[in-house]
C-alpha cells in the first residue's frame, strides 16, 4: 500500500507522488501541495485530528481525511 | 445595491493574505464607501478616485481567492461577477496583488484573470520582507511572461506605492488586452467552450470553460442556458473535477519555472520566526493554555479599557436629556425625544467602547496570523459539536456581541456548520448582558472575598460565562443530529507568517465595523425603543388619567416632596400603561420562574435589547433615571410579595432570573441579522424559540431546586 501524508511522524518529510483527486485537490493546490513537493509534518493538533504541515516557506493546516488524499514517497 | 456610476471599474484581486485588502485601504483611506454585493452579504468595498491624467474610476476590494474555481461562497461570488459582463461590478480592468514572497501559488489566480481577458497591473506586494529573506526579483522575466505591468510595492514601507495610479492610467487609456491565452485549451475543454460560446455569444474560450464549469450554481444563467450546458456538458462528458485538477496542474507547471527566474531565492537556512512562535504558540499543551490566557487578558481589558469611556458616555446622555428637559415644552413629542429617542440612542452608543476595544483586539489576533492557528487547534472539538474550527472567530467575537460574531461566519464553506455557529454564537454571554449581571448578582451572591483575593461575585460572573458555554456545547450537539448537510467540509487553512500589523488598516477596519454596528443595530434599538416608549407612555381608555390623580392623591396623604411625588407618578402611569398590561397578562406564564408582573414588563422590554432591563427597572421602580445600580437593587430587595411577607427578590428568582437572562434571545439585532446572513427568517424564529425553551426550562429548574 502507498502511504499517504498522514502516516507521517512529527518531524519527517517525504515528497508528493500523486493526489487522490476529489471536490478540494484544487484547494490543495492552491495552497501548494503539488505532486514533487516537499511536505513535512510539523506536529498534530493538541486535541487530534488535524495536522500542521509545512512546505517550503508556506505553514498550513488540514484534517486527517484531507492528509490521507496525498500520497507520499521517498520519506526522510 | 449598486450603482452603476458610469465610472470605469477597477477590481483589486488576489489571493487571501496578499496584503491586498491594506493596499485597498492605502490606495482610497477615508474615502472608501461599504455596501452589499447585490443580493449576498458579502461586503463590497469600493471608493471613487482621480487618476493622474485627470480620469475618475471607481475601485472595488473584491473578496480574497485563490482561483477561479471557488471553496467559499465569498469566492463564489468573485467568480459570479468576473465571468459576466453584464454584471454592474463586472471590471473593466484589474489590479492585482501578490504576496511576492508566495508567488508561485499567488500567480495561479493572475494568469487566469489575464486569460479572461482583462487588462491587468500585477503588484508583486511586501518587497521589504523578500529583501530581508534575501529573495532577488527581476520582474522583466514576469512582464514578459503575462504581457502587463509588474510593480514592485511594500504597503509597510510604502516603498513602490506611487507608481500605481500612474500605471492604472496607462492601462486604462491603452486598454491592452492579451492576444493568446497562456492556458491551451485541451480537445475535449475546446469542444465543451465552443459550444457554450456559440450558445452565449461570447468569444472569450476560457470564460465559456468556466461557465461549463460552474453552470450549477452561476447565478446569471437563466433555466434555459442552465439546461442546455447541462446537456452540452453531459453530451461530451466534461468530468469537471478532473478538468480543474488538469487546468491548475499545467498552469502552475508552465509559471513555475518563470517564478524561478524572476525571484531567486537563497535557500532557506534554520527556522524562521514563524516557526520558532509557533513551537510555542501550537504546542500540544501550551498552544491551548497560551490561548485561553490571551482569551483572559482579552475580555479583562475589554471591561477595565471600556469602564471610564462608558460612564462618560452615560453622563453626557444624562445631561442632555436633562438640559432637553429643561428647556422643551412638555408635550408628546418631547417625551418621545427625551424618553424614546435618546434613551434608545444612549443605549446603543454606550456599547461602542467595548466594542471597539474588543475589534480592535480581535482585528489584531486577526492580522497578525493568530486566528488561523486558533482555528487549527480547536478544529477537531468544533467538529464534535458539528462545527469548523474557524467557528472559533465567532464564538470568541460573540464575547462583545453576536452581530459581528455572525457575519463572521462567511468564512465557513459547509451549510450545517456555518448554521450550527450562527444559531449558537448568541448564547456567549455578550456585553449587554453585563449590566443585568451586575444588578441582579448581589442578590445571589454575598460582596466578599476568599482568602482576600478571589471576589466571590467575580466568581459568580465566570459561571455565567461558563453557563453560556455550556448551552453552547448543549445546543450544537442537539442541532448536529437534527441538521442535514450537502455540501462536504473542509479544514485545510493557510497559517501565514506572523507579521507586525499595519496600523493605519487595522484603524480602518475597526472604524468600518464599529460604524456598522452604529447604524446597523442602532436602526432596529431606536425603532423599538420608540415602540417602548408609545407603550409605555399610553395606556388603554381612562386609565393612565386615573393613575395620575390616584398617585397624586398618595403623594399628599404622604406629604411626600415634588421628586418623590413625579417619581411615583411615572410608575403608577407605567402600571397602567399598555406595556404594564402587558406585563400582567404574561405573569400567569413567568410566576412558575418566580417572576412577577414588573419583571414581566423588563422581559418584555429587555427584547429590544439586554440592556434596556436596568433602564426598565429604574421607572418601574420610580427611582428615576439618574439613579446607579446600587439604588435600584436597594428597591428591589425591599419588594415584597402583594399581602405576604415573602420577598420578590430572594437568591432562588434572582438565579432563576439570571439563567434566564443568559439563555434567553433578547435582542432584536441578533434575529436581524441571522435572518439577513441565512436570508429566511425561519433560522431567526428556531434561534428565538430554542432559546427561549432553554432560559425557560433553565430558569424553572433552578427556582424549584433552591426555593
Amino acid at each position: 500500500m502507498p502511504k499517504t501524508l498522514d502516516s507521517l511522524q512529527p518531524g519527517q518529510s517525504a515528497y508528493v507522488s500523486v493526489l487522490n483527486e476529489n471536490k478540494f485537490t484544487c484547494k490543495l493546490m492552491n495552497l501548494g501541495i503539488m505532486p514533487k513537493t516537499k511536505v513535512t509534518m510539523v506536529r498534530k493538533s493538541p486535541f487530534g485530528g488535524a495536522f500542521y504541515i509545512k512546505i517550503d516557506n508556506i505553514q498550513m493546516a488540514m484534517r486527517e481525511s484531507e492528509a490521507n488524499t496525498i500520497f507520499i514517497q521517498d520519506i526522510v | 445595491m449598486t450603482h452603476k456610476t458610469g465610472l470605469p471599474v477597477v477590481a483589486v484581486l488576489g489571493n487571501p493574505n496578499s496584503g491586498k485588502s491594506s493596499l485597498f485601504n492605502y490606495l482610497t483611506g477615508m474615502r472608501q464607501d461599504v455596501s452589499n454585493f447585490p443580493g449576498v452579504t458579502v461586503d463590497k468595498k469600493n471608493a471613487s478616485m482621480v487618476l493622474p491624467s485627470g480620469k475618475s474610476i471607481q475601485i472595488i476590494d473584491f473578496p480574497g481567492t485563490y482561483s477561479v474555481f471557488p471553496n467559499s461562497a465569498e469566492e463564489k461570488l468573485v467568480i459570479n461577477t468576473i465571468t459576466n459582463p453584464s454584471d454592474p461590478n463586472f471590471p473593466d480592468a484589474v489590479l492585482y496583488v501578490a504576496d511576492v514572497t508566495q508567488l508561485d501559488r499567488h500567480l495561479l489566480f493572475a494568469t487566469q484573470i489575464r486569460d479572461l481577458g482583462f487588462p491587468m497591473v500585477l503588484i508583486l506586494n511586501m518587497v521589504d520582507i523578500a529583501e530581508t529573506s534575501g529573495i532577488k526579483i527581476n520582474q522583466e522575466v514576469l512582464e514578459n511572461y503575462l504581457g502587463c505591468k509588474v510593480i514592485l510595492t511594500s504597503v509597510r514601507t510604502e516603498k513602490g506605492m506611487n507608481e500605481i495610479m500612474p500605471a492604472l492610467d496607462i492601462m486604462l487609456a491603452n486598454n491592452m488586452r492579451p492576444d493568446h491565452t497562456l492556458y491551451q485549451l485541451s480537445d475535449k475543454e475546446n469542444t465543451v467552450a465552443a459550444a457554450v460560446a456559440a450558445m452565449l455569444e461570447t468569444t472569450n474560450l476560457y470564460r465559456a470553460k468556466l461557465i461549463a464549469h460552474h453552470v450549477e450554481w452561476l447565478s446569471y444563467l437563466s433555466p434555459t442556458q442552465k439546461d442546455a450546458i447541462i446537456k452540452i456538458n453531459k453530451a461530451e462528458d466534461f468530468n469537471d473535477i478532473r478538468y480543474q485538477v488538469l487546468e491548475t496542474m499545467n498552469r502552475f507547471g508552465h509559471h513555475s519555472p518563470i517564478v524561478n527566474k524572476t525571484t531567486a531565492k537563497c535557500p532557506t537556512s534554520g527556522k524562521t520566526w514563524t516557526d520558532k512562535i509557533d513551537n510555542w504558540i501550537t504546542h500540544k499543551i501550551w498552544g491551548p493554555i497560551i490561548f485561553f490566557t490571551i482569551m483572559l487578558i482579552v475580555f479583562q481589558s475589554i471591561y477595565s479599557w471600556a469602564e471610564l469611556p462608558m460612564e462618560w458616555i452615560e453622563q453626557g446622555f444624562a445631561m442632555a436629556g436633562s438640559f432637553l428637559n429643561d428647556h422643551l415644552q412638555d408635550s408628546w413629542w418631547s417625551d418621545l425625544l427625551i424618553n424614546g429617542v435618546l434613551a434608545g440612542l444612549g443605549g446603543v452608543l454606550v456599547f461602542v467602547p467595548q466594542i471597539t476595544i474588543l475589534f480592535l483586539l480581535i482585528a489584531l489576533l486577526e492580522e497578525s496570523g493568530y486566528m488561523s492557528r486558533v482555528v487549527y487547534m480547536f478544529d477537531s472539538i468544533m467538529q464534535h459539536l458539528g462545527m469548523n474550527g474557524r467557528s472559533m472567530v465567532s464564538l470568541i467575537s460573540s464575547g462583545a456581541c453576536a452581530i459581528p460574531a455572525i457575519m463572521a461566519t462567511r468564512t465557513i464553506s459547509n451549510q450545517k456548520e456555518r448554521l450550527i455557529t450562527i444559531l449558537v454564537s448568541p448564547l456567549i454571554s455578550c456585553s449587554a448582558r453585563l449590566p443585568v449581571y451586575a444588578v441582579l448578582i448581589g442578590f445571589v451572591v454575598p460582596d466578599v472575598k476568599i482568602w482576600n483575593v478571589i471576589n466571590l461575585q467575580g466568581l459568580a460572573f465566570m459561571g455565567l460565562y461558563l453557563l453560556g458555554i455550556i448551552g453552547v456545547i448543549v445546543s450544537s450537539l442537539f442541532f448536529k443530529t437534527i441538521l442535514k448537510s450537502e455540501s462536504t467540509s473542509y479544514l485545510m487553512i493557510e497559517l501565514p507568517n506572523y507579521k507586525p500589523p499595519i496600523w493605519k488598516n487595522v484603524f480602518l477596519l475597526v472604524k468600518e465595523k464599529v460604524l456598522s454596528f452604529i447604524i446597523g443595530a442602532g436602526k432596529i434599538i431606536l425603532l423599538i425603543s420608540m415602540i417602548l416608549w408609545f407603550l409605555a407612555s399610553y395606556g388603554p381608555g381612562e386609565k393612565m388619567q386615573q393613575s395620575v390623580v390616584s398617585a397624586e392623591k398618595y403623594s399628599i396623604e404622604n406629604g411626600l416632596n415634588d421628586d418623590e411625588k413625579s417619581h411615583l407618578i411615572a410608575s403608577y402611569k407605567l402600571e397602567s400603561s399598555y406595556i404594564g398590561h402587558l406585563g400582567k397578562f404574561i405573569e400567569p406564564a413567568i410566576k412558575p420562574l418566580g417572576f412577577d408582573w414588573k419583571i414581566g414588563i423588563a422581559l418584555l422590554t429587555s427584547f429590544a435589547a439586554r440592556e434596556v432591563f436596568v433602564g426598565t427597572m429604574a421607572t418601574i421602580y420610580s427611582v428615576g433615571n439618574d439613579s446607579d445600580e446600587m439604588t435600584i437593587r436597594q428597591k428591589m430587595t425591599a419588594e415584597m410579595r402583594p399581602g405576604t411577607n415573602i420577598k420578590i427578590y430572594n437568591p432562588a428568582s434572582a438565579l432563576s432570573l439570571l439563567v434566564f437572562y443568559v439563555f434567553a434571545m433578547q435582542c432584536m439585532s441578533t434575529l436581524a441579522i441571522t435572518r439577513k446572513e441565512t436570508n429566511t427568517w425561519k433560522w431567526s424564529i428556531v434561534q428565538f424559540s430554542y432559546m427561549g425553551i432553554l432560559a425557560y426550562l433553565g430558569a424553572f429548574t433552578v427556582y424549584h431546586l433552591l426555593s
